[in-house]
Formats: structure tokens, C-alpha cells, sequence
């Protein structure tokens, strides 16, 4: 290796590590700070512990509340994620392969959602909620952020499902297979990646959600964990310990649900390849 | 097994005529070759015949039945795509008996068609696997296997052999011809390869911008063609085509000969300079200048000949063919 090339992979090497520092600092700091005590956080935030102190850890975990936040924001994501992927598959599915009168102006006008920030439309939605009776119940949440999803998701899957080949609709076709058979036993198998995809993506955005729950939900027993971070915070106002502690425990769902869904994201986002 | 009868068929797409008006018989069991250049039509007629497309003008009748309405499921017939279309998420197995499941056909039935269908094509060992473990041979058959269990009056086969190499186009060529003769089925198959079309058919249907040139048994379009077109898209090399005094004199605009039809000889003919030379094992191809025009000659067995090397050409009269200023025949 010549002198040039070394320099430029350790310049690379050098840049690489210096991005990664960025990105992984952070998550270092809200890792072990659940295990260090006021004082060593303050004055080691980024070292290992001097002693490795259990107790915020197991006091969150014996707290019958944090699960309470928990299950709440599991309800919630996973019953979103279902909702958005049914619907949003029918309708991709519905563009995808048929040509109707309209459809051109429909998929454009589902596509200014993504254009749409979330923010601009708390009041209305806010409304719209409470006049449904809806206010105060999962449903709440649920509903808008499927709604809020569809945009993206449509696209998603539309894109997908425009690669599958239209031989493989024709072959099935002159089998007697129609379209809504079709639909079941053929476009959502053959989609497991783009499926994985936009279910990881929902799930992920709803985990997070911080807004429509702050707006929509009263009851205690109903906050999902942002909320219930909030309302920690509140009482522990200088123990950033334990609030590292409780972020930690409340990443770790959205990370075993994306290391499942991994197996199926194969290129997903780029459309994957269907050959017959 | 049926006829196929088609009447009076336009099929239009927006402002683009593709068949202006067609009509054709399919005879029971046999095997008719749809062939043409791309973008002749033909793809569009057989999609029409299985249903796939829905003609803007005309009726289709199979077994006497009119089907012009009907979905395709319904028409009896099963058809063979260009790139199998097998469903890969199910074995080969569940792709064959796909459209028997669907019509609720009794399982002891099934597995019974299946396995015959299996035996004729040769595909017991690979039942359980699917399709991306197979060749591209295998994946075919396992096409035809599919369109077999149905029991169809008419096989449609659009261009099947295309996405297989030479070797095995030739192989499943030979099969295609033994099933026709095993099944003794209705058969319409599209290709744009004359060479299938000459080897397969009982009946070619040559087809030229969505319109019928001629339709005839392989021999008689090689022996009488009705069109240019026909003369020069069926036998390879092209037909020599001359316009001149050679044609005029007898009372044609064009006068063709195929190239296996001229010989060299020592005197007479008419004289030649050789362009270039296509040696392919068992015949020679020799591309030559002539006072007449440019022409092609095929000779038996190995001849080597240099560029620019002087040569005498004389044709067989038995097999000459005159066309007249619209390209039609004369005689």
C-alpha cells in the first residue's frame, strides 16, 4: 500500500470514527448514566461507573406504572402499525392495478399528506377527536397516526407493488384467481420486505410519538412512556439518573422489534426484486 | 380440444389500431403458429383468445361457444407465458395445482392430474422445490405442467422458447412437438422465430401490422408465398429479391429465388464477385455482387472462397416466384 492510500483510509478511518463518536456518545451516556450516581454523572458523563448502581434500574422495572406506560405505547403502536398496513396495502394495492377514472387525482391528493406537517393541524385535529368522542381512549392516537402514516406508507407499498411482474396477475388470472384473491394469497406474500419496512417505520414513529398523546390523553392510565417520562421528570427534577435509566428500558422494545423485522427488510425501501 | 373461430376482430388501443380486422379458424388439434415481426399483433390476437384482452370489435368462439365476454378461467383454455410466470413463493407442486385448489377439485383428483401431468413432463423429483432452486428448462416445464392439469381445449403458448438458450430451445422444441402429438390438443403458439414456426406448425400464420398475410401449411409458405413479406420472413437465408429486367422480362416487378435455389457454375449464368463468406460447419453462406444485384447463395458442405473472387450463378427455374408492383404473387 503506497503512502497516498494509507493516508486516505486513515483520513477515512479518522472521519468514520469521529461520526460514530457523534451518534454513539449520546447513547453511551444515556446507558451507563442509569447506573452511575448523581455526582459521577456530573463529573464522569462518559466513563464507565466507578460502581455500577442497580437501584434506579430496579426500582423503574418493580414500578407497576412503568409497565402500565409501556403496554400502553405497545397497545398503541402495534395496533397502529396493523391498521396502517391493511389499509394502506389495499390502497397501494388498488393503484397499483387498476386503472380507474380518478385515479391519478386521488393518489396526488394522498401524497400532500406527506407534505403536511403534524403541527400546523393539532387544533383541528383536536377537535375532530373530541367531537368524535373519541377524546381521552387509544383510539385517539391510534387513529390520526394511522392517518398521518397512510401518506407515506401508500407510497411505499404502491411503488413495491408495481415491480411485481404483471404475468404473475395474468397467469393467476387465467387460473381463476380474481382480484381480491389475488390480494391475500399473492401481492402481501410475495411483500414481506416492504411490509417489514413500512411496519418497522410506523412502529418506530408511534414508540416516539410525543404530541397527539400530550393532546389527546387525560387519564393517567393511558400515557405511553413519553408522557410518563414527562410526568417522571416532573418529580425528579434534578435525577437525571433515573430518567437515563427509564430512557434506556423504554429504546429497548423498538430495537428487538426492529432486529425482528430486520429479516425481512431486504432492500425494502429500494423495491427488492420479484423474478417468477 | 376445439376450434377456434375468430370473426371479424379490431382491437384498438386509444387512437392506435393494432388489428384493423381479422378473421381466422383454428382447426381442432392443431398446432397453429402465430408469427410475424415485433409489434405485429400477434401477442395482442392470443391475449385476446385467452381472454387477458378484450377485443373492441368481433367475437371469439371456442368449441362453438361464444367466449368474446367471458373471463378467461372460463373459456377452457390454459395458457404458457414468455417468462413462465411461475408464483415463486409456492413449490412446484402448489404452482401446478394452483387453479385445481381454487376450483375445489377433490384432493385425490388433484394429486392424480398432478402426477401424471409430472410424468409426462418429468418433474417428480422437483415437485417439492421452487421455483428460484430450478433451471430455466425446468421453469418452463413446470409452466406447461401448470396449463396441462387444467385439461384445456386450447394451449396458448406465448413465445415460451425466448428466454431459453439455443441448446435448449432445440431440446424443448422436440418436446413441445412430442406433447402436441401425446395430448393430440388445440394448440396456438406465438413466436417471432420462423424456425419454430417452420418446425412446429400444421398451420402458420404469418401476420404483418395487425393484418393476415397468408396462412398455410409450412410448406406451402415456403413453396408459394403469397406476399414479399411472406417470401422473405419465412426460410433463412432471405430470399433473393431482384427488380429489372430479370423480372420484367417475365412479366413481374420482382423476382425472387431463395439462395439454397442458385448453384454455381462453370459457364453461363450470370456473373458474380464474392462480397463475403459465411462458413457454418455443414453449408456455406456466400454473399455475392452480381450484374443482376446482390445476392445470396447456400452450397453444401465446406467451400472456401476468397474476396473478390470471380464466380458464375445460375438459378433453378423450377423454383423461381414473381411478384407484382404490390408485392403480391403472380402465378
Amino acid at each position: 500500500m503506497n503512502m497516498s492510500a494509507f493516508f486516505a483510509g486513515l483520513g477515512r478511518a479518522v472521519v468514520l470514527m469521529l461520526v460514530s463518536a457523534f451518534v454513539l456518545g449520546p447513547m453511551l451516556v444515556t446507558i451507563l448514566g442509569g447506573f452511575k450516581s448523581a455526582g459521577e454523572l456530573r463529573t464522569n458523563p462518559f466513563g464507565f461507573p466507578q460502581n455500577w448502581q442497580t437501584e434506579f434500574f430496579s426500582s423503574i422495572l418493580s414500578d407497576a406504572t412503568f409497565w402500565r406506560f409501556l403496554g400502553n405505547s405497545l397497545f398503541i403502536s402495534l395496533v397502529s402499525v396493523v391498521l396502517t398496513l391493511i389499509v394502506a396495502a389495499a390502497a397501494a394495492y388498488v393503484f397499483a392495478q387498476i386503472r380507474f377514472f380518478g385515479a391519478r387525482w386521488l393518489q396526488a391528493y394522498l401524497l400532500l399528506g406527506l407534505v403536511f406537517p403534524f403541527a400546523t393541524a393539532i387544533l383541528p385535529l383536536f377537535i375532530k377527536v373530541r367531537d368524535l368522542g373519541l377524546l381521552d381512549s387509544y383510539w385517539a392516537v391510534i387513529l390520526p397516526q394511522t392517518a398521518f402514516g397512510l401518506s407515506l406508507s401508500i407510497l411505499l407499498f404502491k411503488t413495491f407493488f408495481e415491480q411485481l411482474p404483471k404475468e404473475l396477475f395474468e397467469a393467476a388470472w387465467v387460473e381463476g384467481c380474481g382480484y381480491v384473491r389475488f390480494f391475500w394469497r399473492f401481492t402481501l406474500p410475495l411483500s414481506t420486505p416492504i411490509l417489514a419496512t413500512v411496519g418497522t417505520f410506523v412502529f418506530v414513529s408511534s414508540w416516539n410519538n410525543f404530541l397527539l398523546p400530550l393532546v389527546v390523553l387525560n387519564s393517567r392510565e393511558l400515557y405511553t412512556w413519553p408522557l410518563g417520562m414527562m410526568q417522571f421528570r416532573g418529580e425528579y427534577v434534578v435525577e437525571w439518573n433515573r430518567t437515563l435509566a427509564f430512557i434506556t428500558l423504554t429504546i429497548l422494545p423498538s430495537v428487538a422489534f426492529f432486529l425482528a423485522a430486520q429479516k425481512y427488510i431486504v432492500a425494502g425501501l429500494t423495491g427488492g426484486a420479484v423474478k417468477g | 380440444m376445439a376450434e377456434v373461430q375468430l370473426s371479424a376482430l379490431n382491437k384498438t388501443f386509444g387512437a392506435v389500431e393494432i388489428i384493423p380486422q381479422l378473421t381466422l379458424t383454428i382447426p381442432d388439434g392443431s398446432f397453429t403458429v402465430l408469427v410475424g415481426p415485433s409489434g405485429c399483433g400477434k401477442s395482442t390476437l392470443l391475449r385476446m383468445i385467452a381472454g387477458l384482452e378484450t377485443p373492441t370489435r368481433g367475437s371469439i368462439h371456442i368449441g362453438g361457444r361464444d367466449v368474446t365476454g367471458s373471463e378467461p378461467s372460463e373459456r377452457g383454455i390454459s395458457m404458457v407465458f414468455q417468462s413462465y410466470a411461475l408464483f415463486p413463493h409456492m413449490t412446484v407442486r402448489q404452482n401446478i395445482d394452483f387453479g385445481l385448489r381454487l376450483a375445489k377439485v377433490p384432493a385425490v383428483e388433484r394429486d392424480a392430474r398432478v402426477a401424471k401431468a409430472a410424468d409426462i413432463l418429468h418433474l417428480q423429483p422437483l415437485l417439492d422445490r421452487k421455483p428460484a432452486a430450478l433451471s430455466g428448462g425446468q421453469r418452463q416445464r413446470v409452466a406447461i405442467g401448470r396449463s396441462i392439469v387444467r385439461n384445456p381445449e386450447v394451449f396458448l403458448f406465448d413465445e415460451p422458447l425466448s428466454n431459453l438458450d439455443a441448446a435448449l430451445r432445440t431440446q424443448m422444441r422436440v418436446e413441445l412437438a412430442e406433447l402436441h402429438k401425446r395430448l393430440a390438443a388445440t394448440m396456438v403458439y406465438v413466436t417471432h422465430d420462423q424456425v419454430e414456426a417452420m418446425t412446429l406448425a400444421d398451420q402458420i400464420v404469418v401476420m404483418n401490422a395487425g393484418r393476415i398475410e397468408q396462412v398455410g401449411s409450412p410448406e406451402e409458405l415456403y413453396r408459394h408465398p403469397q406476399t414479399i413479406f411472406v417470401a422473405t420472413f419465412i426460410g433463412s437465408p432471405k430470399m433473393n429479391l431482384l427488380t429489372g429486367p430479370i423480372a420484367e422480362e417475365r412479366g413481374a416487378t420482382t423476382y425472387g429465388i431463395r439462395p439454397e435455389h442458385l448453384s454455381l457454375t462453370e459457364e453461363g449464368g450470370w456473373s458474380a464477385q464474392v462480397k463475403f463468406t459465411e462458413y457454418l460447419g455443414n453449408e456455406t453462406i456466400l454473399y455475392l455482387t452480381s450484374e443482376l444485384g446482390e445476392l445470396t447463395l447456400r452450397i453444401n458442405g465446406n467451400q472456401r472462397f476468397g474476396t473478390g473472387d470471380s464466380v458464375r450463378v445460375k438459378a433453378d427455374k423450377v423454383h423461381e416466384h414473381l411478384f407484382d408492383g404490390k408485392g403480391r404473387r403472380i402465378g
